[in-house]
């Protein structure tokens, strides 16, 4: 990665290293009676380490200008690695979740080690370390692909994915020892917020200069996609966030909401997360890998840009249905309710969209693992946009709210559709990232794609269940009117479910983990013989300098 | 060339610019009237803010992620009010930054705990839970007994809530501490100030049974025996009728 | 007093429906404006276009 680097560029990555380096320190002084100021000594490490790798490679010799004429993969590598990584991360964390519901004995007396420390540490290192990644480190080797433009220099891509793994490090450490702002979704302290909207800007710069300089006169869909995810990601982030911290030297703030404008303004910014980060940015990664892998293009390209402007307006007025029956005002709710199961007409033109692409490539589909990731990725966000705008009735979500129904809901889409799809693509780009003729293994794919599958089923099917159960017995009455079961009752009952759900988790962690292992030895394959690369690029010589 | 150039910056700027704008408007017509609905919304001049003691437990409910498995509201369905009281009204967490309200009840919901189980009952259940309900899966907090509270900086927790709206004297913000102490233990000097400048409805006991020492466990069951109880707004017969 | 609540959500519920019945007829139009198939065309075939793995500049 130095070695890739010029001199110039070196010297600039150096002066934002020991910036950061600065910023951590003086955090670390700030909160040093604080658990700020643990984070502080985070950052001032992630600042010098980086610094002085760059001492070390400071005298590498300058690369030469042909990189230029490559594409900049550097990045998506080990993009794709960190994915992978924060994978079985944040999915061991799911399983160590779901098994202390199971068996609460689990947090062996450690404060780090209880549920309620442990679940953003799940949801984040999912969300945001698996996802998050997965999304970056393909975005831009679409945007690329798609513009023929290489991005625009060479250090802000860098910049943008390891300051954005540093903002998940702060994040999931930070919940460990205590620091949360308890919004889901967006519990990360303020000092984490605030790097989080500098690192955006410098994403959302890759993107606009990077489509600047592009040949084409059409700017792909999957962009969109991309792009719709980013700035609205970053208009979400901002006004949720808003706070006001006990002081410099403290980790803790108070947000600038309370009471019901603060729920509104938590669930507008936490049901936009989920269209936003896991479903527009994920269909961006559809609308691109799964036409290119079954080599077809998209069946209708105009029912992908209608299917984006509805699913970009109407999302944004949905958020109250995580909030019927409570004290928000009822127009607002119904209101929520309305567009929410309206939304179904643009998410199912999408799924619609993706599985009539595949129309008549079938048997692709039954031959290639890797394909069948997408495919069934498609059928699952199907499912789980049909199953949300039924709950976000409000006569249904009275029963499904505060139940398992909703977690069951949210895996099918988390399990189904986000890590699915983002296997699939996955898959599809490691060999040409790594030039290597094939993945390591296409059994170990065929593997993994039925230990996800049958942990995926397991999983939702015991929470379908578990909610359906639990909501029944919290609103059954007995013949003489007073209600049937205690709350005991209804948790005695979920006991064999959370077990099997353990179970399912189980499953799919252990795909992911022959994923990464697979990806590995992909990585560990010699290369293949310069003649046969070079087939491919008649004018120059074959580039496999640097990197 | 330069005719190309301008096109190709004027698509992607174009395409920004409508995303921005489909994208904001509709949470923006959604969110912007409830920052009005404080004129329609229930009167409560009952309403009383948290202690610092009060303040430094819900700190502890939120460190330790209480929220993710308990909810603070009830919702306007008659089973919900049959087994947890009245439903909540807006205002009763008008004061919460943020709210606590919830996604999930894998413990049942907690929104008028306060007073419901005594302190010891509360201590012993946070200590295992499973001493008190054998079929619990909540997490022993056995850390919370051990770890004594952080009150020198809570001056600073009121000012910074009073910066974002609610209602706290210079007088309060200047004793919080010592107030924080005081509530925990009702034989001490301290105690009487507390009650001078939160009320006479605030509780000032030993929450945890064990005097002059102030542990998490004292704030964090200071806080749970008064949710509820911050003013009787819901309690009046004037409310609509649950679903 | 123009901005009290009645009238917000007076405005927010007339609007919000006018604003989604606009919204959608613009973008129906403009995807389906016949002049702009072309460029669509030529757009879908993007990802599975042959050609060399690198920029064009
Ligand atoms: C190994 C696989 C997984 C297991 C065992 C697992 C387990 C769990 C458990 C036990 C919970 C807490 C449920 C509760 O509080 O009752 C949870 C919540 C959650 N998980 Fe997972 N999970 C897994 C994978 C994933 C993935 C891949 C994603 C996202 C891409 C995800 C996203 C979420 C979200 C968003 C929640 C919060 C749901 C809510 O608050 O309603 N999970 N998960
Ligand atoms: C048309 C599309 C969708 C609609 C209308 C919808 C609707 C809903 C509803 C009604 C809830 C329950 C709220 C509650 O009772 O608390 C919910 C929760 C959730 N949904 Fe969806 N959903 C959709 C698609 C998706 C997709 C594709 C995902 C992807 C992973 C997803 C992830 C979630 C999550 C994470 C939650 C839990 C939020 C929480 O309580 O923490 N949804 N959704």
């Amino acid at each position: 990665m130095i070695a890739d680097l010029t001199r110039a560029e070196r010297q600039w990555a150096m002066m934002i290293l020991g910036a950061l380096g600065i910023v951590g320190l003086a955090m670390a002084v700030a909160g040093r009676n604080d658990l700020l100021g643990i984070h502080g000594w985070i950052v001032l490490a992630a600042g010098l380490g980086g610094f002085i790798a760059f001492m070390r490679g400071k005298d590498a010799p300058e690369p030469s200008d042909d990189r230029l004429n490559e594409y900049y993969d550097a990045p998506t590598r080990l993009g794709i690695i960190l994915t992978l990584l924060w994978g079985v991360v944040g999915m061991g964390a799911g399983l160590w979740v779901a098994s202390l519901l199971a068996w609460p004995e689990l947090t062996f007396d450690a404060a780090w080690a209880s549920f309620g420390r442990l679940r953003p540490v799940h949801t984040s290192g999912v969300i945001f370390g698996f996802g998050g990644n997965a999304l970056i480190a393909t975005s831009f080797h679409v945007l690329q692909r798609t513009t023929r433009a290489r991005l625009p220099d060479q250090i802000s891509p860098w910049f943008v994915l390891l300051g954005y793994n540093l903002f998940c490090v702060i994040a999931a450490s930070g919940y460990l020892m205590g620091l949360t702002q308890s919004k889901e979704y967006a519990e990360p302290e303020w000092y984490a917020d605030i790097w989080l909207v500098v690192v955006w800007v410098v994403y959302f710069a890759i993107y606009m200069r990077t489509l600047a300089r592009r040949k084409e006169p059409h700017i792909y869909v999957a962009n969109w996609y991309y792009m719709a995810f980013i700035l609205v990601v970053a208009i979400l982030h901002i006004v949720n966030n808003l706070a006001v911290p006990v002081s410099f030297g403290s980790a803790k703030s108070y947000s600038l909401f309370s009471g019901v404008q603060d729920a509104m303004t938590q669930w507008w910014y936490g049901h936009n997360a989920v269209a936003f980060f896991l479903t527009a940015g994920f269909l961006g990664m559809m609308y691109y890998y799964l036409p290119k892998r079954a080599g077809r293009p998209i069946f209708s390209y105009r029912m992908s840009i209608i299917s984006f402007w509805g699913i970009t307006f109407m999302y944004m007025w949905a958020g109250s249905h995580h909030l019927h029956y409570t004290a928000l005002p009822h127009w607002v709710q119904t209101l929520g309710m309305a567009f929410s199961v309206v939304l179904l007409v643009p998410s199912w033109a999408s799924a619609g969209n993706a599985l009539l692409t595949l129309n008549g490539a079938w048997h692709k589909v039954r031959d290639d693992a890797v394909l069948r990731f997408m495919a069934l990725a498609a059928i699952f966000y199907g499912i789980t946009t049909f199953e949300g705008s039924f709950m976000a009735i409000r006569a249904v979500n009275s029963l499904s709210h505060y139940t398992d129904w909703t977690i069951g809901h949210v895996h099918a889409g988390a399990l189904g559709w986000v890590a699915m799809i983002t296997f699939g693509s996955l898959y599809s780009i490691v060999p040409s990232m790594w030039k290597r003729p094939s993945l390591y293994s296409a059994k170990l794919v065929e593997v993994h794609f039925w230990l996800a599958l049958s942990g995926t089923v397991v999983y939702v099917f015991a929470m379908w269940n578990s909610g359906v159960i639990q909501g029944l017995m919290w609103r059954t009455y007995t013949e003489s009117g007073t209600l049937s079961y205690s709350f005991i009752d209804s948790l005695v009952a979920m006991h064999p479910y959370y077990i099997a759900r353990a179970f399912g988790g189980l499953l799919f962690l252990l795909g992911a983990l022959v994923a990464l292992y697979n990806v590995v030895m992909t990585i560990r394959m010699p290369a293949p013989a310069t003649e046969d690369a070079a087939l491919d690029i008649p004018v120059q010589p074959a580039l496999q300098a640097g990197e | 060339m330069f005719g190309l150039h301008y096109k190709i910056e004027r698509s992607a700027i174009g395409l920004v610019t409508f995303i921005v704008l489909v994208a904001s408007i509709g949470g923006l017509i959604e969110i912007a009237p409830l920052f009005t609905i404080d004129e329609t919304v229930e009167q409560a001049p009952d309403m009383r803010v948290y202690t610092p003691l009060e303040v430094a437990g819900r700190n502890i409910y939120i460190r330790e992620g209480c929220y993710a498995c308990h909810s603070q509201m009830i919702r306007t369905l008659r089973d919900e009010v049959e087994r947890y009281g009245p439903y909540s009204l807006a205002v009763e967490s008008s004061y919460d930054h943020p709210q606590l309200w919830g996604s999930k009840r894998t413990g049942p919901d907690l929104a008028r705990l306060g007073n419901k189980y005594s302190d010891a009952w509360h201590t012993v259940h946070l200590f295992n839970p499973r001493d008190v309900v054998p079929e619990s899966k909540m997490p022993a907090y056995r850390w919370l007994l051990r770890d004594p509270l952080r009150t020198d900086d809570l001056g600073n927790h009121l000012s910074a809530l009073r910066a974002v709206g609610v209602p706290y004297t210079d007088e309060q913000v200047a004793n919080a501490a010592l107030d924080a102490y005081g509530q925990a233990n009702p034989e001490t000097a301290a105690a009487d100030g507390v009650a001078e400048r939160y009320g006479s409805a605030t509780n000032i006991r030993m929450f945890d049974g064990v005097s002059t020492r102030l542990t998490d466990m004292d704030a964090l069951v200071a806080y749970l025996q008064v949710l509820g109880n911050l003013t009787d707004a819901a309690h009046q017969p004037n409310q609509p009728e649950a679903e | 007093m123009p901005f009290d609540h009645d009238t917000v959500v007076g405005f927010s519920k007339s609007f919000g429906l006018f604003y989604l019945v606009t919204l959608s007829v613009i973008a129906l139009a403009w995807t389906y404006w016949p002049s702009n198939k072309k460029g669509f065309d030529e757009a879908a075939r993007l990802p599975v276009r042959e050609e060399e793995d690198r920029p064009w500049r």
